[in-house]
């Protein structure tokens, strides 16, 4: 019964279902056509044409970004940009960026793109950064692309046969031999005498060295429980340690694996890992981690740093900006050099990587992000990195590594101890000694298939030249099915 | 008053009151079940659609998500997946470990706690603790507690002559994840059995005393069947969560060593959002839906049978 001037029932439903098509409405128009461009300020200066724009930018939580956020002040001032720094796990980090690109948002304007797992799958839909280096509306690349490192600046930035530039090199992690100097220097003619060699590591030493002198203290002290130490569990991990060994032996996983590590392809061709060097390689690696600390087999590169850090092993194979923590833990008591030769050279895989421009972002937002891509890139910037407290990587720039200060940081005492692996690592990113992964869209895939049977053969499952087999008969079955992102 | 009435003719209209409105198709309750329904369509029924119809495409990501139909190519290789075959063995084998340890140490430290007459609910408060840390805190503890580095697991085995490492090994890790997932959920069983156990009868117990039963045969022929019902609703909540089991895996061992740790959950977490193959990471899923939904039914079946379900 409805009473004059009071709203019955169904009246009231109606009023809020009405209300509540609404806001509905309105709020679907926001999400699906309501993006709004970040607004460009008429201004000179054009590092501050943006200033009120946010944007927002992911990354895997790396030392380098971790440096980045504790000194985004001059960023801040220079541009009156806010930058968001969300830092993940890089599993959850290609998740994310992924589904961002698959929904046409551009909710991460700025993507810390890994070359295997972003960059190679997921290329079309980042910025070409030439187009923004050259907008004359935009400050430019200070020193230009031709500052950063050519491998790095190929690996981490470009994808397929154009002459495209994706990312800018913004961390560049390499390994390199790490290990305890202060133990080879009281145990150095001791241990001579017995190896019959100068065991002081260098690019001029073998593996089969490398693997004498891990025996060796094996047996001869009780400085450390175990000569080497390894990040051999079941992870990426165990993929990047034994490529290390594969291709200083002289193996690979495809043909052209130069080629395909600096530019990459979407078919790269048969799997090689069933030729002869492939197989000596894993047949060595197998061998060396038998008597590595048996640990070796649960550690990733994470659980590895604090192994050697305690004590516990007197080297091993690790990135480079590692060295940092070491320095912390023990200063003055490390060495670092290039990994040992193989039977065809020294190979020092790199995981560095590049920082790109989410393709969906608008016009403006894009160039509001290419801001913070020139910023972060800036040889200023690497600098203020190298001496963060909140970690920091080592420049991706030559520029960078000229300076007088870092000359004169690489030798002990040093106030920037990454720098202190300068040496290595910059013989590690020579052409010739530097380890590239082929960089393929369907790499996660590839890369899951090879530690795993690496896995089964550490574990006693396969023998070297079956898991060698095995892995290139499950990579040809990934790399046949082809790749469409 | 009679009692008769008189039925109308089956075909015959209803007869309509002229001016009346039309009666509506759908009645009131059907109107306000409809938001509901709505709601659940769009949380249920619209996924569920969507990932059959994934099953059969290929799904590509840039330029907005599109599908690719392909047939069964992404059910064909389901069937021929000899490395899926050997991860559903695995995952068997862990269900049947874990919530086969979980249902005796649970039922048993019920039955103590039964017994206990004083502290029950401090000791019991205790035995819950692990029950409600998250899972990847227990795989984190569990990681930690193991290393070889600094884990005390690993100190006091090293004591007991135990050299290896317990997460490196393809028995001991499994063994490890499975102690954990044990670790973590026996509490969970202990008390829905402590609940069974307290609303079993005095009177019958007191009866077979009187009659002579011995304990075991009280337990065997008395409580236990009293309470088959609560831990049969035990069984299913339990036997659904193993059948998923992901978290633990995923922080201590990834599926290693060699494979041995990577049950079907890991696979499809790999293949969905490692390897972006929604389309038979879809198959996968689909597939573990159903067995979730058999073990289910065959526990639902079997309460149905013992009239426990009214």
């Amino acid at each position: 019964m409805t009473q004059r001037g009071v709203l019955d029932r169904r009246t009231l439903l109606r009023g809020a279902a009405g209300l509540a098509a609404f806001c509905g409405l309105n709020a679907a128009s926001a999400a699906c056509g309501g993006r709004k461009d970040a607004v460009r300020i008429a201004t000179d200066d054009r590092w501050r044409q943006f200033a009120g724009t946010t944007l927002n930018f992911i990354s895997e939580n790396t030392a380098p970004t971790a440096a980045i956020a504790a000194n985004l002040r001059p960023f801040t001032e220079l541009t009156g940009i806010n930058v968001n720094i969300v830092t993940l796990e890089l599993t959850a980090l290609v998740q994310k960026v992924a589904l961002d690109l698959a929904g046409g948002e551009s909710q991460y304007h700025v993507i810390y793109a890994d070359p295997y797992q972003v960059l190679a799958p997921y290329s079309k839909g980042l910025v070409d950064l030439r187009e923004l280096a050259a907008d004359s509306s935009l400050p430019g690349l200070e020193g230009g692309f031709a500052d950063f490192i050519p491998t790095q600046l190929d690996a981490a930035g470009r994808f397929g046969g154009g002459d495209e530039i994706f990312a800018l090199p913004y961390d560049c992690p390499t390994m390199v031999w790490q290990y305890r100097a202060d133990l080879f220097a009281k145990h150095h003619d001791r241990m001579a005498d017995d190896l019959g060699f100068d065991p002081t590591p260098g690019a001029e030493r073998t593996w089969e060295e490398y693997f004498r002198i891990a025996r060796w203290f094996n047996d001869n002290t009780d400085d450390v429980a175990y000569g080497t130490g390894h990040q051999a569990k079941q992870h990426d991990s165990l993929q990047c340690d034994f490529s290390n060994v594969l291709w200083a032996f002289g193996g690979d996983y495809f043909d052209h694996g130069d080629r395909l590590g600096r530019y990459g392809t979407v078919e790269p061709g048969d799997c090689r890992l069933d030729t002869d060097p492939a197989i000596e390689a894993a047949q060595f690696y197998r061998r060396l981690l038998s008597i590595a600390d048996p640990s070796s087999r649960t550690w990733d590169w994470n659980g590895l740093a604090p192994a050697l850090t305690s004590g516990r092993i007197a080297m091993c194979p690790n990135w480079h900006e590692y060295a940092a923590g070491n320095e912390q833990a023990m200063p003055g008591k490390f060495g670092y050099a290039p990994l040992p030769r193989g039977t065809a050279r020294s190979a020092n895989i790199y995981g560095g990587t590049g920082i790109a421009i989410n393709g969906n972002t608008l016009p403006n937002e894009r160039r509001a992000a290419w801001l913070f891509v020139n910023w972060a890139t800036a040889p200023r910037t690497q600098l203020a990195n190298l001496a963060s407290d909140a970690g920091g990587g080592t420049p991706t720039r030559e520029s960078v590594y000229a300076l007088p200060e870092v000359r004169a940081a690489e030798q002990r005492p040093s106030d920037l101890p990454n720098i202190l692996t300068a040496p290595a690592v910059r013989k590690a990113w020579q052409p010739e000694n530097i380890g590239l992964r082929p960089k393929i869209p369907m790499w996660n895939e590839c890369d899951t298939a090879i530690y795993t049977q690496l896995s089964k053969m550490l574990a006693g499952d396969l023998s070297p030249a079956d898991a060698m087999r095995e892995t290139t008969a499950r990579i040809n079955r990934i790399t046949d099915r082809g790749w469409s992102a | 008053m009679s009692l008769t009435a008189t039925t109308p003719a089956r075909n015959a209209a209803p007869p309509q009151r002229r001016g009346a409105p039309r009666r509506s198709r759908f009645g009131f309750h059907a109107r306000m079940m409809a938001p509901g329904i709505l709601l659940l369509a769009v949380l249920s029924l619209i996924p569920l659609f969507t990932v059959i119809a994934m099953s059969v495409s290929q799904v590509r990501l840039l330029g907005g998500v599109s599908f690719g139909f392909v047939g069964a190519e992404n059910w064909a290789r389901f069937l021929t997946d000899v490395d899926l075959a050997l991860q559903w063995v695995r995952t068997l084998v862990f269900f049947v470990l874990t919530v086969g340890l979980e249902m005796l140490l649970g039922v048993g430290l019920a039955l103590c706690l039964w017994k206990l007459l004083r502290g029950r609910n401090a000791v019991l408060g205790l035995l819950l603790l692990p029950m409600f840390v998250a899972p990847v805190i227990v795989g984190l503890l569990g990681r930690f507690l193991t290393d070889s580095t600094f884990g005390l697991y690993h100190w006091l085995l090293g004591l007991a002559g135990f050299e290896g490492d317990l997460l490196g090994g393809t028995y001991s890790a499994f063994a490890a994840v499975v102690l954990m997932d044990v670790w973590q959920w026996t509490p969970l069983i202990t008390l829905i059995a402590l609940a069974g156990l307290t609303s079993v009868p005095q009177s019958i117990r007191e009866a077979a005393a009187l009659d002579g039963a011995s304990g075991w045969q009280a337990l065997r022929s008395i409580i236990l069947p009293s309470i088959s019902g609560v831990l049969l609703v035990a069984l299913l909540i339990r036997a659904m969560d193993a059948i998923r089991y992901f978290d633990i895996i995923a922080v201590t061992t990834n599926g290693g060593p060699a494979d041995a740790t990577k049950v079907v959950p890991i696979r499809l977490y790999e293949t969905a959002f490692r390897f972006f193959d929604l389309g038979y990471a879809a198959v996968i899923g689909l597939v573990m839906l159903a067995v979730t939904v058999a073990i289910a039914r065959a526990f639902v079946g079997i309460l149905e049978s013992k009239g426990l379900t009214r």
